[in-house]
């Protein structure tokens, strides 16, 4: 047996970055994404000093972030799912012009089938909208060893290289062989010479588009050994990419009549149109099967050459994830007989708000200040967290949910089109995230909107990471702009009930702008102490300031 | 199980109740037992009580895909009766169910749990065990999960010490008793399976 450990995809990709000498990760956490940070995290803290593993408060930040490493000359991995790479794809897509110093891959785990997210976006567009190279690997084994390939190919042809990965593949867990191991090595700060480079205002971006689309071709080039071409014997072929090809070599062992099928296998775009022709050059009928988006399907189904089936013509369902048996039916193969499902009727298990959790009762004293006001009907809008949960009935307590940190500018911008009471629900690291923001421009505002921030003191959805705004919300809510008599700070748990929906009632009744945090740590982070230390920390920082400094103790109470 | 296809687990239950831990058992047990193994899991939103299942594949050869298909699997190992109905046509013709008895109720319209055991016991190839009582006549509340895991073991090919090892690793860090209350359970749900398969 070969010696290995047992990693998930998202963890490969984080172990490879790891053993490719990265000198910083970063990211925001986002299922399927975040046990790809968590496991360099973990590399990186077991090690002596030296390099960095940081959550950010939000993907552009953490995008932000790795490009300075880049600058500086490390090799660096920034990780997110696939909608953080929309707050991101400012940063992503304009990266592409400046190119990088030290190696850059962003990890972007896509979520077909949108098991836990709100959209099935598919990445590889992404990437293609900005010229930049993506990987796409099928296994395990392949995240870590295109990983790896991926900072070789980010210093070779000097840009950012995405390893796109998705749900299925993110949390399979397999063995893991790593290779070598290089020690981080920095090539140094961006030269003199190559300053320009990296200062996109105009005369400069112009120039730097054109590199980029010079440096086209040499990606073709430089990916072309990824992509292969297996010719069959018939004039049946597949195009297989991601799970699609992992799928498909599966079906291909217990079905050895496959082998007659002309494969193109694609693991890195831009695809090299030269093979696309060479494929269909010997095939008159093609299956394609790759997750989420049409991507391949229509590029080859674009140049009329041969019978193109897939998503586009209902072969393949145009939504969701895909599976075994999508590739059987379309392949037309018999599927097994296997026991018969069961007839009783079974009621879906949602998932639901922990026991003791603090979201209830915020919401509760939030929907009983509504009735109390006589709203028969509010409309709340939402945000992205464990809070979420609320819409589901029987609470149905919030009425929207769009994207992080949506909550706050949509109640904003319903107030100014009338609708009173306009009420936000956001939690801590959401507001990190990009309720800043939306703040700023609420409390510039002047509308009446009341904002609702559940601060449960870390990011509990995804596993209860540190937020950004961990002790500092009073203080950045005050710093947007709010006045502090607009400010209020509640607990929320049973026994306050009736001076919460007092409160509440007062910030709804006001007529500007009105924030009310609810706070009480996330029962699971609680339950793991995960801020215990910090906890400990802080109070020994007060107790000493105090000790230092008589007068500290009255005057930096803190919240 | 000897043929070099592939071979499917399937695992299921609710959050919370460690399903993603006993796939990783099974996971790591295969692996060390020469075979290739490959597990799939789905969280995130899951683990707030709601439904969880993973899969586990394995086989003699090099294996790519992460899930099964429809029919195809051997083993279904439920934590929770309910959560068992869902997966059923999941199993080939000849596979095998073991299932805990005990019921999580977290949700509206359960239903009645005689037509619960009812469809589990109409299912050929089911091993239903009252994890309930089993856990109190062992004195160790978490017994379930290690008592389904000793029923599933006599339909895997992992040998009584692979599988010892690999529960004694698992529950090392907790100390000697906990690891020796887990084998134990373990033990004890081997027991109720009289055959193997």
């Amino acid at each position: 047996m070969v010696h290995s450990t047992l990693a998930l995809g998202v963890e490969a990709v984080g172990c490879a970055a790891f053993d490719a000498g990265i000198q910083g990760a970063f990211g925001y956490p986002g299922t399927p994404s975040t046990e790809g940070f968590e496991f360099v995290e973990a590399m990186i803290r077991a090690e002596p000093g030296g390099r960095v593993a940081h959550w950010a408060a939000n993907e552009k930040v953490a995008y932000d972030l790795a490009l300075g490493v880049s600058y500086a000359g490390h090799r660096t991995l920034v990780t997110m799912k696939h909608v953080g790479l929309n707050v991101a794809m400012d940063a992503y897509a304009n990266s592409a012009l400046t190119g990088v110093r030290g190696g850059l891959v962003l990890l972007v785990a896509d979520d077909p089938g949108m098991h836990s997210s709100q959209n099935e976006q598919d990445s590889r567009r992404l990437a293609e909208f900005a010229w930049l190279p993506c990987l796409e690997p099928s296994t395990v084994q392949e995240c870590y060893d295109f990983t790896g390939r991926a900072f070789e190919l980010s210093e070779s042809l000097q840009v950012p290289v995405m390893v796109r990965l998705v749900t299925r593949l993110a949390h399979c867990r397999a063995a893991l062989v790593r290779r070598e191991t290089l020690a981080p090595a920095g090539l140094g700060v961006v030269p003199k010479d190559m300053v320009q480079n990296w200062v996109l205002i105009p005369s400069n971006a112009r120039r730097r588009y054109v590199d980029l689309l010079a440096k086209q071709p040499r990606m073709l080039q430089d990916l072309a050994p990824m992509n292969r071409l297996v010719s069959g014997t018939g004039r049946k072929g597949v195009a297989v990419s991601g799970m699609g090809r992992a799928y498909f070599d599966q079906l291909a062992l217990e079905h050895p009549g496959l082998a007659a099928l002309t494969r193109l296998e694609v693991a890195a775009y831009p695809l090299d149109p030269q093979l696309e022709r060479a494929f269909l050059a010997q095939v008159d009928e093609v299956f394609v099967f790759e997750e989420d988006y049409p991507v391949l399907e229509e590029r080859l189904g674009l140049r009329g050459a041969a019978a193109v089936h897939g998503r586009l013509d209902g072969t393949v369902p145009r939504a969701g994830e895909l599976t075994p048996r999508l590739l059987k039916n379309a392949l037309g193969l018999i599927a097994a007989e296997g026991k018969d499902a069961i007839t009783l009727d079974l009621p879906v298990r949602p998932p639901r708000f922990c026991d003791g959790c603090g979201h209830v009762d915020a919401y509760e004293a939030l929907q009983a200040a509504l009735a109390n006001l006589g709203v028969p009907d509010a409309r709340v809008f939402g945000d992205i967290g464990c809070y979420t949960l609320a819409a589901q009935e029987p609470m149905a307590a919030i009425h929207a949910v769009v994207e992080m940190g949506a909550s706050i500018s949509m109640a904003v911008g319903a107030a100014l089109a009338g609708q009173t009471p306009s009420v936000a629900v956001i939690g801590d690291s959401t507001f990190g995230h990009s309720g800043l923001p939306a703040l700023l421009t609420a409390a510039d505002s002047g509308v009446n909107v009341t904002i609702l921030i559940l601060d449960n003191r870390v990011v509990g959805m995804t596993g209860q990471q540190p937020s950004q705004a961990l002790d500092q919300v009073e203080r950045l809510v005050l710093g947007m702009g709010i006045p502090e008599a607009q400010l209020q700070v509640l607990t929320p748990l049973p026994k306050q009930h009736e001076a919460n929906v007092k409160a509440m009632e007062a910030a709804l009744q006001h007529p500007g702008p009105s924030v009310v945090v609810f706070r009480r740590e996330c029962i699971q982070s609680l339950r793991r102490g995960v801020l215990k230390d910090h906890d400990r920390e802080e109070k020994a920082r007060m107790e000493l300031a105090c000790c230092t400094s008589a007068a500290s103790c009255a005057t930096e109470a803190r919240p | 199980m000897s043929e070099a296809r592939i071979h499917g687990i399937v695992l299921s239950g609710v959050g919370g109740q460690g399903v993603l831990s006993l796939a990783q058992i099974v996971l790591e047990a295969l692996r060390r037992s020469g075979l290739h193994a490959l597990q799939s899991e789905i969280h995130g939103m899951s683990q707030r009580g709601g439904s969880v299942h993973a899969q586990v594949c394995f086989s003699e050869a090099p294996l790519s895909s992460p899930i099964i298909d429809q029919g195809c699997a051997d083993l279904l190992i439920s934590l929770e009766p309910l959560e068992a109905l869902r997966y059923v046509a999941m199993l080939r013709m000849d596979g095998h169910l073991v299932v805990s008895e005990e019921p999580q109720v977290n949700m509206e319209g359960y239903p009645p749990l005689d037509d619960v055991y009812a469809a589990l016991k109409s299912v050929r190839g089911a091993h239903l065990v009252d994890t309930e009582d089993l856990a109190r006549r062992l004195n160790h509340r978490q017994a379930g999960g290690m008592a389904l895991l000793g029923m599933a073991s006599k339909f895997l090919p992992v040998s009584e010490d692979v599988w010892r090892d690999v529960i004694t690793q698992r529950f090392e860090a907790k100390g000697e008793r906990v690891t020796q209350k887990n084998l134990e359970a373990f033990e004890a749900g081997r027991g109720l399976v009289p055959v193997t398969a």
